[in-house]
């Protein structure tokens, strides 16, 4: 089966004036259609960074990363661009909601980015804040939701525009043990609906559920698959 | 693909409220500008407008007037006044002329039983008052009979009849000008020039202390002597005005062996010299509006770019969900464009609502139109567009993982 994601040998060091910081030394992955994939490690060991490039956000120093059998090194700014907007959704830690608009925009906001009709943007909008169980808040700033709601309202974002990949850093790290619970469960529910879901948490449980786990250890995988 | 400009425009209004007290700091530097623009230009038209109702008022466009030249110092001993005979010698070369007319004023003391005027008595043919487009408002004007026969009438102005005849009737009495009796014939129109007041006194208020006798009868029994100092014509049309007066010109200078002893002044010419003047005078002024909004413009771009700053991760997280380069450069571009179109219309409707005021300070009145009110709100929008462009370009080149990463 042809794979979604497929990353060789990819490296990522940070330049800090004379100073170079390894953060990735030599990643290989393949992520499968419909994989539930968790990423696991101790600080520093290059998760985010490791997102940040499947994201289409970041390039590495090295090493090739081919989304849908394209290589991304090769896109031009604009296909990157669209490639954030229409086959990634990206859930972050601190949600990184506009706090001066309300969460129907907030939600609106990729679909804004697709050149998408005012009506059918708040259409869209609506339905999945209404799957998120938010439709009650169309209205409200982030800063008058409670952290679990605020992260249903980025998860929202995330899949307002129907990618194919779903990533999640650490999207519980803010929450407490219950609406942690509960976001979870919408990442599972999104997974069984058939999208690509790959999380970085520190949470063995969320690891249990994962097709598979990815261990980072100092920006190398430190063991293989775990079915 | 991408934010339309409305959407773009939306964002930006919906920044600009969200900020409002830095928005209007920002602005006020572009809200002075666009004021001062207006307010200059309005000025600059008012007394165009002004100077040229002034020139409708003493005859219009058509005029033509002949007076001597002070700065001209003879070298040789060229007259400075016409004779008699050398008026009708020019008035027969110019056929072509609408009307014509010699002048001999000098001051008297006009007496009516005890009341007594200073007036200025001046000796005219019947033309004048087509000349000056100044009628009687009683009686009638000199007619050319009265210049055959320099017959003993007169024609008073409105305060001289006020002076000497109070509410009696003027017209058939005889006034005392210079020892000799005088009947008077007719009353001039009361001259007054709306919005030309100047302190107290009006623009006009002069002629209204002047009289009027056929020139003949200033010749040949008040000052026995034909020393014409003025001379006044009329073309037909607004067109045959410049070349009348070349010929005009050409003529006097003749007579007098090329030396500029008379100033030969024609409405219409003094009228586009006045334009020109007045655009130079604006050019000037706009200038000085424009180093204003240049002002404005760096401190609105300064502001912009300590704005984006702070919205780094604003701008992350739109390169995150899918905004392109362009997404961003255009809406913080637009943003600044909104920002200082704001502050122009608030200049502008300052602007305007300040006329009046500046125009009473300065007894002037101030006339605004759409031209300037257009080129006020391009101005301002072109400030913003200007100096919108670096930080739009600053926030369009962010690297979005370190934007995310900015507290
Ligand atoms: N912009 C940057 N400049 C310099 N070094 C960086 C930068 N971003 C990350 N690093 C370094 O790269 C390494 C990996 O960082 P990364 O954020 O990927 O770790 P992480 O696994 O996500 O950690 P955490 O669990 O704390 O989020 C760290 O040593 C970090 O200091
Ligand atoms: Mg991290």
């Amino acid at each position: 089966m042809e794979k979604l994601i497929l990353i060789n040998n990819i490296t990522k060091e940070y330049k800090m004036g004379k100073i170079t910081v390894p953060a990735l030394n030599g990643i290989d992955l393949e992520i499968a259609a419909g994989d539930f994939i968790a990423i696991m490690g101790p600080s520093g060991s290059g998760k985010s960074t490791l997102m940040h490039i499947l994201g289409c956000l970041d390039t590495p120093t090295s090493g090739d990363y081919i989304l849908n059998s394209e290589k991304v090194s090769a896109m031009k700014r604009n296909k990157l661009a669209a490639i954030r907007n229409r086959e990634i959704g990206f859930v972050f830690q601190t949600f990184n909601l506009l706090p001066h608009l309300n969460i129907q925009k907030n939600v609106e906001l990729p679909l804004m980015y697709s050149g998408l009709g005012k009506k059918q943007r708040i259409r869209q909008a609506r339905k999945v804040l209404d799957e998120v169980g938010l439709s009650d808040r169309l209205r409200h700033k982030p800063s008058e939701l409670s952290g679990g709601q605020r992260q249903r309202v980025a998860i929202a974002r995330a899949i307002v525009n129907e990618p194919a990949i779903i990533l999640a850093d650490e999207p519980t790290g803010n929450l407490d043990t219950t609406s942690g619970n509960d976001i979870l469960g919408i990442f599972s529910e999104l997974h069984s609906q058939g999208h690509t879901i790959i999380i970085v948490t520190h949470d063995k449980a969320v690891a249990d559920r994962a097709d598979k786990v990815i261990s980072l250890v100092d920006g190398l995988i430190s063991n293989g698959n775990i079915s | 693909m991408a934010i339309s400009l409305k959407e773009n425009i939306s964002i930006g209004f919906s920044d600009f409220w969200s900020r409002k007290i830095r928005s209007i700091v920002t602005i006020t530097g572009i809200i002075l500008g666009t004021m001062s623009i207006i307010v200059v230009l309005s000025l600059v038209n008012g007394i165009n407008q002004q100077t040229l109702k002034w020139m409708m008022e003493r005859g219009g466009l058509t005029k033509i007037t002949v007076s001597r030249n002070w700065e001209y110092q003879s070298e040789t001993d060229q007259k400075n006044y016409f004779t008699l005979k050398e008026f009708y010698l020019i008035r027969s070369l110019l056929p072509e002329a609408a009307y014509f007319t010699a002048r001999i004023s000098r001051n008297f003391e006009t007496t009516y039983a005890d009341n007594r005027f200073r007036s200025s008595v001046s000796g005219v043919l019947p033309d004048f008052k087509y000349i000056e487009d100044w009628d009687v408002s009683e009686g009638r004007f000199l007619s050319e009979f009265d210049l055959k026969n320099s017959t003993d009438v007169i024609c008073i102005g409105s305060k001289v009849k006020e002076e000497l005849f109070g509410n009696k009737q003027a017209v058939g009495q005889f006034i005392t000008v210079a020892d000799k009796r005088l009947r008077v014939i007719g009353v001039m129109e009361h001259r007054y020039m709306k919005g030309g007041n100047i302190g107290n006194e009006n623009a006009l208020s002069y002629m209204n202390r002047w009289c009027y006798i056929p020139l003949s009868t200033m010749i040949n029994k008040i000052r026995n002597q034909d020393e014409i100092y003025s001379i006044s014509l009329k073309s037909h049309t607004v067109e045959e005005a410049s070349l009348l007066r070349e010929k005009l010109e050409a003529i006097i200078l003749n007579l007098r062996r090329n030396e500029p002893v008379f100033n030969i002044e024609s409405a219409k010419e003094e009228a586009a010299q006045m334009e020109e003047n007045a655009a130079r005078f604006q050019l000037i002024f706009f200038l000085i509006s424009a180093i204003s909004l240049f002002v404005g413009g760096i401190v609105i771009m300064n502001i912009m770019l300590a704005t984006i700053q702070e919205r780094t991760r604003e701008i992350g997280i739109r390169i995150t969900v899918g905004a392109r380069r362009r997404d961003i450069f255009l809406q913080f571009l637009v943003q600044t464009v909104v920002v200082t179109s704001l502050g122009g219309v608030l200049g502008i409707v300052f602007g305007l609502s300040i006329l009046n005021l500046v125009g009473k300070y300065l007894d002037i009145q101030l006339i605004a139109n759409g031209m300037m009110i257009g080129v006020a709100l391009l101005v301002s929008a072109g400030v913003g567009l200007i100096f919108g462009i670096s930080p739009a370009i600053k926030a369009s080149k962010l690297n979005p993982v370190e934007a995310l990463r900015y507290e």
